[in-house]
C-alpha cells in the first residue's frame, strides 16, 4: 500500500486533491495507537502518516494558547509547554507516540480530564483538509470565540471521517507547582461512591479519581490534588482526615509509589488484546461492575479502572476463548445501554473485530451523522466503514 | 462573497386560515398576529436591527413545538426561535414574516440528580433560577452571563454563551451534556445526555452557539458543579489601562487561573461613580477579580494575585470586608452598561476578542481610531480573556455622528481580527457581524460550516439569513438607543 508523509499543510491540501482526482482510499495515522479502535477499515488505496508534520506553527506562552501541526506528540508538546511553566491537561496515555491529531481524532483524555476536560474542551481551533482537497480552518486562536458553527467539536472524536487534522489549536493550563496522591485500599463500589459525595460535600478539587479493581468487588481508589504547595498539602490533609472518619484506611504516596499507581490505571487502558470502554453515571459503578463481570470472568490478567467522578470505564485483558467473549461483550452492552451508557471496543482480536461492532446500534440522530458524512466526503473514501454505524 | 444557501423567497402574507391552524395548538392567547402585537417581537436587544415576523406563537410543551414546526414547513415558513430575546446580536430578530417561536413559556425544571452533577431543564428556564433552585444544596450553574437574571437556557444554548466566570469553569458548551432538538420536519433528537461520550459526531457540540439555525431545543441536560469552598474578589485600581494590563499578564504568568477578571477603563468608571453612586476612587483602569477554590488554595492565589497587582503598579488593591461590600463592587461592574447608557443617548457594543497579552497594545489603537472617528470609546470587558467590550458613545441627533460610530466600531472589529482575535467573544454572529464572517474565515471555511448546517436543516428553515455573510436586512444606521426595562434598573448589564 501507498504510503504518503506530507511536509506541511500545502502538502496536505495538494495530496488530498490529487487522491480526490484519483478517487482514492484514504486512511490516515498519527501515532498508530488508536488503530484498532472501531470497526475494521473498509479496504484503502493508500495511507497518510502525519510524522513529518511535528512543527510548532505558533506558540505565545503569555496567552497559554498552542498551535500545532497533527503529528506533533503530547509528550513533545508537554515538554516545551513545561518549559514554560504550562502544560496541556491531557494525561492520555502512550504520550512519547500519541499525536495531536490523534488525540483530537478519537476525542483523547486522562485522568485529569476530572479537572482540564478532555481534548474536547480545550481544543480551540482546528485545520482541517477535506476530501476534495480543501482547508477548512474553524474555531480560533483565542479562548473565547463564537463567531461560526463550532466544527472543531465535531472533528474531535470523528475518527477521521471528515477530513485530514492538519493543524490543532488548544488551550493550555499553568504547571501546578505541587501534586499529591492518596490511595483508598479494598472499598466496595458503594465506598468509592460515598467517597466521591464525601469529597465534592467538602468542596475539594482533586484532579483526578480513579478506581482501580483489584479483586472480585473490591476497589483502589487513587485521588490527586495539583496546585499551590500550601493548598496541595492542606486538601490531601483534609481528605485523609475525610477517609478516616468514613472508616477507609488513607495513604499518602511518595512520588515513584504515585507515579506507579497513575502508570497502572494507563495500562489497563492500553494493555490486553480486548479493550473496551464502558460510560455510565458516576454513581452506577456497582451495576456496572456487575454488567462487566461476566466479560472480565472471561479475561486472563483483566483489570478494570473506573473514571469515578466522571462515569467512565476501561476494561482490559486476554481472552480465554476468543471466539465466546462476544456473548459477554454483548451482554455487557446491553447492561451498559438500560443504564443510559454505552460501550465501546477499544482493540480486539481479528475475530472479535469482525463480528461485533465496535460502536453499538447507531443514535437516533444518526441520520444527521450521515449527512455530515455525505457532505465532507461524498465519496466515501476517508477512514470509511471505521466510525459509527460504518460512517 | 455568500455562502450558496437556497434563496428564500418572500413568504406570502399569512392568510387566517393558517393563523387558525397555529392558535389551534397552542390556543388564540398564544398565537400572537395583531400587527400592533407584533412590533414587540420585532427586534432582540440589538434594537437597530428589526423585522417584523408574520406571526409569533408560544408553545408550552414539547409536542405543541412539534406541531408548529409541523404547519411552518408545509406552509414554507421560515422558523425563527426565541428565547427572552436578550440577545446582543440580532440572532433573535425575525426574519420578515416568519413564524417566531417563543419558548418562555416552556420553563420547567424536569431532573435534578446531585450526585451525578446534572439537571435536565425546558428551553424557557431562566439562567439565574437553576442557581437559585440549586443555592441550598450548594450547587449551581456555572456560565453567568450578564443577563442572567433574564436570559433563557435554550438562549444560552443558542449563543455558547459565556459570563464573567467563564474564565475558569467554561462556556456553556462545556456544560451542556445533552439537549433534545425539533428539526425542520418536526423530527425530533437527542443529542448526547446525561452519560458523558455517547457515540457518534459530537452534534450536541455543534449545536451548541449555532444561533437557532439548526432546529428548536425542547429540552436542556446541564452539568452543575458543587459551590467551590471560598471565593475572595479583589479590586485592584491603575493609573492606565496598560498597567492594568501587565497585571493580567502577570498574575496568569504566575500560574494563577482567577475565576474572573474584569477591567473598566476612566470613562467606565467614571460614568459607574456619578450615575450608579458606587464609591470607587478617580482611577484610569481598574480589575475586579474573583479568586475561587478551597480556602488553603486561595489563601495563597489570592495573596499572590493581589502582589502581582502591586509590581504591575497598583496604585491600591482593595478586599471587601463583606459579603455587601462585594456584591457592590460587583454591581458596579455590571451596571456599566447601564451607566454609559445614560450619559451616552446612543452607543454600540463591540464583543471582540485578542490575545491577552495585546491588551495593552490593542487598547491603545482603539484609542486612536476613535479619535481619528471623533467618537467617544469605553471599556468594559473580560480581560482574563481577552473578550473587549468597547462601547462606541454617540449621539444620533448629531449629523453624521451613527455614521461615524458605526465607521469606529467595524475598525475595531478588524483591529481584533488582524491581532489574532476573533470578531465575537460571546454575543454571536446573528444579523450584527455577518458581514464580517469573511473577514475572518475564507470562503472553504464558510462552505465547511454550511456544510454543517445543511445536515440539521437542508431547506435552511431556521432563522436563514444569520451567521454568514450576507448584505444587512435593514436598518444599517443605529436608532435610538433603547435599554432593556431589566437594564434601565440597572438590574442586568450587556458585558
Amino acid at each position: 500500500m501507498i504510503s504518503y508523509e506530507p511536509s506541511s499543510i500545502e502538502a496536505c491540501a495538494e495530496l488530498l486533491s490529487e487522491c480526490a482526482r484519483d478517487k482514492r482510499r484514504l486512511g490516515f495515522i498519527g501515532g498508530g495507537t488508536a488503530l484498532e479502535l472501531g470497526n475494521p477499515p473498509g479496504e484503502l488505496d493508500a495511507v497518510i502518516r502525519t510524522r513529518q508534520l511535528n512543527h510548532i506553527v505558533e506558540y505565545a506562552p503569555e496567552d497559554q494558547v498552542i498551535v500545532a501541526e497533527a503529528g506533533v506528540t503530547l509528550s513533545q508538546l508537554q515538554s516545551l509547554a513545561r518549559s514554560n511553566g504550562q502544560w496541556l491537561g491531557v494525561d492520555a496515555p502512550h504520550a512519547d507516540r500519541a499525536t495531536l491529531g490523534g488525540l483530537v481524532a478519537v476525542g483523547g483524555f486522562g485522568p485529569r480530564r476530572a479537572r482540564y476536560g478532555g481534548i474536547r474542551d480545550l481544543l480551540l481551533g482546528v485545520a482541517l483538509v477535506r476530501a476534495d482537497g480543501a482547508v477548512a480552518k474553524s474555531g480560533g486562536k483565542v479562548v473565547k470565540n463564537v463567531a461560526g458553527f463550532d466544527l472543531p467539536k465535531v472533528v474531535c472524536g470523528s475518527l477521521g471521517s471528515l477530513g485530514l487534522i492538519a493543524h490543532v489549536t488548544l488551550r493550555l493550563h499553568p504547571l501546578p507547582k505541587a501534586s499529591a496522591t492518596l490511595t483508598l485500599g479494598e472499598l466496595t463500589p458503594s465506598q468509592v461512591v460515598d467517597t466521591v459525595r464525601g469529597l465534592r460535600r467538602a468542596q475539594l478539587e482533586p484532579s483526578s479519581v480513579v478506581a482501580l479493581r483489584t479483586g472480585e468487588g473490591r476497589f483502589e481508589l487513587g485521588v490527586r490534588f495539583e496546585g499551590f504547595a500550601r493548598g496541595v498539602e492542606r486538601d490531601a490533609g483534609r481528605f485523609a482526615d475525610l477517609a478516616e472518619a468514613m472508616g477507609s484506611s488513607c495513604k499518602p504516596l511518595h512520588e515513584p509509589e504515585a507515579e506507579a499507581f497513575w502508570l497502572r490505571q494507563d495500562a489497563v487502558r492500553s494493555q490486553g488484546q480486548l479493550r473496551v470502554r464502558i460510560a455510565a453515571l458516576p454513581t452506577q459503578l456497582a451495576e456496572v461492575q456487575d454488567r462487566l463481570a461476566p466479560l472480565l470472568a472471561g479475561l486472563r490478567a483483566a483489570s478494570f479502572a473506573w473514571y469515578a467522578t466522571l462515569g467512565i470505564g476501561f476494561a482490559s485483558g486476554e481472552p480465554e476463548a476468543p471466539g465466546l467473549i462476544g456473548q459477554a461483550l454483548e451482554a455487557a452492552r446491553a447492561g451498559a445501554r438500560r443504564l443510559g451508557g454505552s460501550l465501546v471496543v477499544e482493540a480486539a482480536p481479528a475475530a472479535v473485530r469482525a463480528s461485533f461492532d465496535a460502536w453499538g446500534p447507531p443514535p437516533s440522530a444518526f441520520f444527521i451523522m450521515q449527512g455530515l458524512k455525505q457532505r465532507f466526503d461524498p465519496d466515501r473514501r476517508l477512514n470509511a466503514g471505521r466510525f459509527v454505524g460504518g460512517l | 462573497m455568500p455562502v450558496p444557501v437556497r434563496p428564500l423567497s418572500e413568504p406570502p402574507p399569512l392568510s387566517r386560515q393558517l393563523v387558525a391552524r397555529f392558535a389551534a395548538v397552542v390556543g388564540e392567547a398564544n398565537c400572537i398576529s395583531e400587527p400592533s402585537q407584533l412590533v414587540t417581537y420585532e427586534c432582540d436587544a440589538l434594537p437597530h436591527l428589526r423585522a417584523r415576523p408574520g406571526l409569533v406563537v408560544l408553545p408550552k410543551n414539547r409536542d405543541e413545538v412539534v406541531q408548529v414546526v409541523q404547519l411552518a414547513y408545509a406552509a414554507g415558513l421560515p422558523v425563527v426561535p426565541r428565547g427572552s430575546g436578550t440577545g446582543l446580536s440580532g440572532g433573535a430578530m425575525p426574519i420578515q414574516g416568519c413564524l417566531l417561536l417563543g419558548l418562555s413559556r416552556m420553563k420547567r425544571i424536569l431532573e435534578v440528580d446531585l450526585d451525578n452533577q446534572w439537571m435536565r431543564v425546558e428551553p424557557g428556564v431562566v439562567n439565574l433560577d437553576i442557581s437559585k433552585r440549586l443555592a441550598p444544596h450548594g450547587y449551581y450553574y456555572a456560565p453567568d452571563p450578564s443577563s442572567a437574571q433574564i436570559c433563557s437556557i435554550g438562549g444560552n444554548v443558542a449563543e455558547n454563551s459565556g459570563g464573567a466566570h467563564c474564565l475558569k469553569y467554561g462556556f456553556t458548551t462545556h456544560h451542556v451534556l445533552g439537549v433534545e432538538l425539533v428539526l425542520a420536519d418536526g423530527r425530533v433528537v437527542e443529542l448526547g445526555g446525561p452519560v458523558l461520550d455517547a457515540p457518534g459526531y459530537d452534534l450536541r457540540g455543534a449545536l451548541v452557539g449555532s444561533e437557532g439555525t439548526l432546529g428548536v431545543v425542547t429540552l436542556v441536560t446541564i452539568r452543575i458543579c458543587r459551590m467551590p469552598e471560598t471565593t475572595r474578589t479583589l479590586l485592584a485600581t491603575f493609573a492606565s489601562t496598560a498597567d492594568a494590563g501587565n497585571a493580567v499578564s502577570l498574575i496568569i504568568a504566575g500560574g494563577i487561573l482567577p475565576a474572573a477578571i474584569e477591567m473598566m477603563d476612566k470613562m467606565a468608571i467614571d460614568a459607574v461613580r456619578s450615575v450608579m453612586g458606587i464609591d470607587w476612587p478617580e482611577v484610569s483602569a481598574l480589575l475586579l477579580m474573583d479568586v475561587d477554590g478551597t480556602e488553603a488554595e486561595v489563601e495563597q492565589t489570592a495573596a499572590e494575585a493581589s502582589e502581582r497587582c502591586l509590581s504591575a503598579g497598583a496604585l491600591e488593591v482593595r478586599r471587601p470586608s463583606s459579603a455587601q461590600e462585594r456584591d457592590a463592587m460587583w454591581r458596579g461592574r455590571k451596571s456599566a452598561f447601564t451607566a454609559m447608557g445614560r450619559l451616552s443617548p446612543n452607543y454600540i457594543v463591540q464583543d471582540g476578542v485578542i490575545p491577552r497579552s495585546q491588551i495593552a497594545r490593542v487598547l491603545t489603537e482603539v484609542a486612536r481610531i476613535a479619535d481619528s472617528w471623533g467618537v467617544r470609546v469605553a471599556n468594559v470587558f473580560h480581560a482574563g480573556d481577552g473578550n473587549l467590550h468597547p462601547l462606541i458613545l454617540y449621539d444620533a441627533s448629531v449629523p453624521d455622528e451613527a455614521r461615524r460610530a458605526e465607521e469606529c466600531s467595524a475598525q475595531i472589529v478588524r483591529l481584533c481580527v488582524s491581532s489574532g482575535g476573533s470578531i465575537t467573544g460571546e454575543h454571536g454572529v446573528g444579523a450584527d457581524k455577518a458581514a464580517y464572517m469573511g473577514e475572518m474565515f475564507s470562503e472553504s471555511d464558510l462552505e465547511s460550516m454550511n456544510w454543517l448546517r445543511c445536515s440539521f436543516d437542508p431547506e435552511t428553515r431556521f432563522n436563514p439569513g444569520k451567521i454568514f455573510p450576507t448584505p444587512r436586512l435593514c436598518g444599517d444606521i443605529p436608532g435610538k438607543y433603547a435599554p432593556h426595562p431589566a437594564e434601565a434598573a440597572g438590574v442586568i448589564g450587556r458585558g
